[in-house]
C-alpha cells in the first residue's frame, strides 16, 4: 500500500537530515506505530505519506514515496485526499467549518461529490463513529474525544485506504483515548484500512499495533514487529520495562501476555512495602467551594486539604472540573461560594512579586509565558523579576536539560525543552506552592522522567506541595503521593495513589494491571518488593 | 432537535421589522419588539459561538442610547416645554449660527432624544438577534453560486476570530498568574502571533490534505430548502410590518 524507497529528508537552513535512506513497505490493513523522541521527525514522516512534506513545508526530499502506486512527488496533497486521510495533533486547528455535519462533508464538497453520495457517506460515518447525536452540534462545544472522532470521521468520508494520525490521544483522558483507539482497531480489522499512528504514550497503543517504525535520535531508523523493536529500544512503555526488570523470556505488548509469564511472582507472598510518611501541615485549604460558568456547574461543594511536601494529582475525565479547581486555587477567579487559602492567604489577592513567591503556576500551554526572543533573554528576565544573581535561572535550566542551546528561540525548542524552560522560570521565583496544568502533553519517556525528578526534588527538598492536573496515569503512578479524582465537579475519590489507581480499571497503570491483585503501581515497586524477598 | 429555519428567513424578517420600527416611530412598541426578540433568542439558544452576538448588540445599543441622549441634551435646537433643569450656554463663534450647546433642558427635548436612541438601539438589537439565531456562516452557505467561493473563503477566515479571542484571554491570564502586572502589548502579541501563525499553517495544511481547491467546481451538502414554514414566518412579519407602516 505504501512504499518508501531510499527516502531522505532535510529541511532548508537545517544542518542535519531528518530522515536518512529510509526504505520500507506497509501492507494493506496494517497498523503501524511511529515512535521516537520529541523532535525526532515523527510528524515529518507521517506527513510525507500524503506529500504535505515537502509540498507544504519546503525541504529537500530524496528517494521516492508511493501510495497505492501513486508517487507523492508528482501530485499535490489534495489529489491524494481520496486515498490518504490525515488527522493532526490538535484536531481543532484543522477544522474548517463550525458544525459537525458540515465538517464531515467539507472534503466531499471540495471535490465536487454529488449531493446524494455525500448524504449517504456522512450518515455512514456518523453511525460508524457513533457521532449521530452530535451531528448538529457546534464543534467548539465538543469534548476532546468527540473532536478527535469528528476529525477521524472527516477523513473517513473519503473512504481512504490509509489513515494517518499524529498523537491522536495526547489531549485525551484514558477513557476517551480508549474510545478513539478502539475505533481505529475496528477500522483496521473490519475495513482493512491501513493505519499509521505516532504516539508518545506507548502504553496506550502498543497492544494494537502490528509493526513499529522507530526513529532514533542519531538518524537511524529501524522497522519491525512490535516486540522485536521494543526488545532493544530506549523508549519503552512500563510493561516492557517490567519484562526487562524481571528478565522475562519474551517481551509482551499486552497485559494478558505478560500476566501469563508472571503468574509465579504474583503467587508469592510479600511483606507489604514501607508505609508512606504522612504529611500533616496544611498548605492549601479548600473549603466547600462551588463554581459555575453561566448555568453550567463546574465545581460543587469541593473540600480538600493539601499538605506541605505532598505531590497531589488531580485526575478525572475531560470536563470533570480539574482546570476549574486549579484556577480557583491559583486565584484566577474567586469561587461562587466557599473559601480557599494558600498558606493562609487568599490567592485572588496576590499580585506581582508576592504572587511569584507564593504560587508557581505552569499553564497548559507553557509557551503562554514566553515572549522573549531567546532562551538567554527569558532566563535573564526571570533573574531580574526575582532579583536573583545573573545566571541563576540559566543554571537551574542547565541542570534540567544540559544541552539546551542558549541562543535558540523559545519557539524552536522541543516540547520537553520548552516545559523545562518554563519550569525553571517559575521555580526561579522560589514559590511556596507549585501548580501545573497538564504538564506532560507531548513529552517522551525521557523528558518525562527528567521532569518528574525535578518535581520530586522540589517537593522533598523544600517540603512544599505540588499540585498537578493530568491524564497521564503512568506519571501519576511514578510521582504522586495522593490522588484527587473528580467527576462532574465533585471529588469522588481522595486517597493515596495506590488506593485510588487500583480501584479503577480504566485509570490503573500497566504494571498494576499485570500484577493485580498485588498492590504495585510501578516497575520500581515490583523490583523493591522482590528485592526485599531476597 | 429543533429543525433550523432557512438562514434567510430570520434575516429577511429582521430587515422587515427594522423598517416597520422606523416607519412606526414608536419607542414603546420598539421596546416591546426587543423584548419579544430577546425571548425568541433565549428560547432557541443552542450554545453556538454566535449566540453571544445578541448580548453584544444589546450592549452596543445601550451605549448608543446613552451617547444619543447626552448629545441630544447638550447640542441641538431648543424645544420649548417644561423646563427640567438649566445648563450653562457655551459661547460659540459667530460663524456657527443656529447651534447651541447647553441651555435649558426641557422634558420634550429629553424624551425626543431618548426616543431616537431607542429606535436606533432596536434596529441594532434586531440584527444582533438575527446573527445569533442564524450564524453568518449559514447565511454565506446560501449565497448564489457565482459568489459561493468567496463565501467559503469568508467562512474559513472568520472561523479564526473566536479562537483568537480565546487564545488572547488564555495568554493574558497565564501571565497574570506569573505575577506580571503591567501587561505590555508585546508580551501578549508575541505568543498570540506565534500561535495564530502556526494555527493558520496547520489549517492550511489540513485544507490542502482534504482536497480544497483541487476540483474547480464545488458541490453543496444538504442545501437548505425554503419551506412552507419559512413562508409563514416571512408573511407574518410582512403583515405586522404592513400594519405598522400603514398606521
Amino acid at each position: 500500500m505504501i512504499t518508501f524507497s531510499n527516502v531522505s529528508l532535510i529541511y532548508p537552513q537545517s544542518t542535519h537530515t531528518v530522515l536518512e535512506d529510509l526504505s520500507f513497505q506497509i501492507a494493506e490493513g496494517e497498523m503501524v506505530l511511529v515512535m521516537g523522541e520529541t523532535g525526532a521527525g515523527k510528524s515529518s514522516l507521517l506527513r510525507l505519506v500524503n506529500g504535505l512534506v515537502p509540498h507544504h513545508t519546503g525541504g529537500i526530499l530524496a528517494g521516492d514515496i508511493s501510495v497505492d502506486g501513486i508517487s507523492t512527488r508528482t501530485v499535490k496533497p489534495g489529489s491524494l485526499a481520496h486515498l490518504v486521510g490525515i488527522v493532526g495533533q490538535n484536531p481543532i486547528n484543522g477544522f474548517v467549518t463550525d458544525i459537525v455535519e458540515e465538517e464531515l462533508a467539507f472534503s466531499m464538497e471540495a471535490l465536487n461529490f454529488p449531493p446524494d453520495v455525500m448524504r449517504k457517506r456522512v450518515e455512514e460515518v456518523l453511525d460508524l463513529l457513533s457521532l449521530s447525536a452530535l451531528r448538529n452540534r457546534s464543534i467548539a462545544t465538543l469534548s476532546g474525544g468527540e473532536q478527535q472522532r469528528v476529525a477521524i470521521g472527516a477523513a473517513l468520508v473519503m473512504h481512504p485506504k490509509v489513515l494517518v494520525l499524529d498523537e491522536p490521544t495526547s489531549a485525551l483522558d484514558p477513557i476517551a483515548a480508549e474510545e478513539v483507539l478502539s475505533v481505529l482497531h475496528r477500522l483496521v480489522h473490519d475495513l482493512s484500512v491501513t493505519v499509521i499512528i505516532a504516539e508518545h504514550r506507548l502504553e496506550r497503543v502498543i497492544q494494537f499495533v502490528d509493526r513499529i517504525i522507530y526513529i532514533e535520535g542519531n538518524g537511524e531508523t529501524s522497522i519491525g514487529p512490535a516486540d522485536e523493536i521494543l526488545k532493544s529500544a530506549d523508549l519503552v512503555p512500563p510493561i516492557v520495562r517490567l519484562a526487562r526488570a524481571l528478565n522475562l523470556r519474551e517481551i509482551g505488548t499486552s497485559v494478558r501476555e505478560v500476566r501469563r509469564q508472571t503468574e509465579d511472582i504474583r503467587n508469592q507472598e510479600f511483606i507489604p512495602a514501607h508505609v508512606q510518611k504522612r504529611h500533616n501541615d496544611v498548605a492549601i485549604d479548600v473549603k466547600r467551594i462551588s463554581h459555575s460558568y453561566g448555568t453550567k456547574p463546574a465545581l460543587a461543594n469541593v473540600s480538600t486539604k493539601i499538605n506541605q511536601g505532598e505531590i497531589v494529582a488531580i485526575m478525572g475525565r475531560n470536563g470533570a472540573g480539574k482546570s476549574t479547581l486549579l484556577h480557583s486555587i491559583v486565584g484566577l477567579h474567586a469561587p461562587d461560594s466557599g473559601e480557599i487559602t494558600v498558606n493562609g492567604q487568599d490567592p485572588t489577592l496576590l499580585k506581582g512579586a508576592l504572587r511569584r513567591k507564593s504560587i508557581g503556576y505552569v499553564p497548559q500551554e507553557p509557551s503562554d509565558l514566553l515572549f522573549g526572543t531567546s532562551v538567554e533573554e527569558e532566563c535573564a528576565q526571570a533573574d531580574r523579576d526575582n532579583q536573583l544573581a545573573t545566571g541563576s535561572t540559566m543554571a537551574l535550566l542547565n541542570r534540567l536539560v544540559p544541552h539546551i542551546s542558549h541562543h535558540a528561540h523559545p519557539n524552536d525548542l522541543s516540547e520537553g525543552q520548552r516545559l523545562a524552560l518554563v519550569l525553571s522560570i517559575v521555580l526561579s521565583g522560589n514559590p511556596d506552592v507549585l501548580v501545573l496544568d497538564e504538564p506532560t502533553r507531548g513529552l517522551d519517556y525521557q523528558a518525562k522522567s527528567i521532569f518528574g525528578a525535578a518535581l520530586k526534588e522540589y517537593a522533598t527538598q523544600f517540603e512544599r506541595p505540588v499540585l498537578l492536573a493530568t491524564h497521564d496515569v503512568e506519571l501519576v503512578a511514578e510521582l504522586a503521593d495522593r490522588v484527587l479524582f473528580l467527576a462532574e465537579g465533585e471529588i469522588v475519590a481522595d486517597g493515596s495513589t495506590l488506593d485510588v489507581l487500583l480501584s479503577s480499571p480504566a485509570f490503573a497503570p500497566q504494571v498494576a494491571k499485570v500484577m493485580s491483585p498485588k498492590p504495585w503501581l510501578t516497575v520500581a515497586d515490583v523490583v523493591d518488593a522482590l528485592g526485599q524477598e531476597k | 432537535m429543533k429543525k433550523p429555519l432557512h438562514p434567510l428567513t430570520l434575516w429577511v424578517s429582521a430587515i422587515l421589522l427594522a423598517l416597520g420600527v422606523v416607519a412606526l416611530d414608536n419607542a414603546w412598541i420598539a421596546i416591546a419588539i426587543v423584548g419579544a426578540v430577546a425571548l425568541l433568542v433565549y428560547l432557541r439558544r443552542d450554545g453556538s459561538p454566535w449566540q453571544a452576538s445578541f448580548n453584544l448588540s444589546l450592549r452596543i445599543g445601550a451605549t448608543i442610547l446613552a451617547i444619543r441622549t447626552i448629545v441630544g441634551i447638550l447640542i441641538g435646537v431648543p424645544i420649548p416645554g417644561t423646563v427640567l433643569f438649566k445648563l450653562p450656554i457655551l459661547d460659540l463663534p459667530s460663524w456657527m449660527p443656529g447651534i447651541r450647546v447647553g441651555g435649558s433642558v426641557t422634558l420634550e427635548r429629553l424624551s425626543s432624544s431618548l426616543h431616537e436612541g431607542v429606535i436606533i438601539a432596536t434596529m441594532i438589537a434586531l440584527f444582533g438577534a438575527a446573527t445569533s439565531l442564524t450564524s453568518p456562516h449559514k447565511l454565506l452557505r446560501v449565497t448564489p453560486s457565482f459568489i459561493y467561493e468567496i463565501g467559503v473563503t469568508l467562512v474559513i477566515a472568520t472561523s479564526v476570530f473566536p479562537q483568537l479571542a480565546t487564545s488572547a484571554r488564555r495568554i493574558r491570564t497565564a501571565q497574570k498568574l506569573r505575577g506580571i502586572e503591567n501587561i505590555r502589548i508585546r508580551s501578549i502579541a508575541i505568543p498570540l502571533l506565534e500561535e495564530s501563525l502556526s494555527k493558520s499553517l496547520q489549517l492550511a495544511a489540513a485544507m490542502d490534505a482534504r482536497g480544497y481547491g483541487i476540483s474547480r467546481k464545488r458541490s453543496r451538502y444538504r442545501p437548505q430548502q425554503w419551506l412552507m414554514r419559512d413562508n409563514y414566518i416571512v408573511f407574518g412579519t410582512l403583515i405586522t410590518v404592513g400594519i405598522m407602516v400603514a398606521r
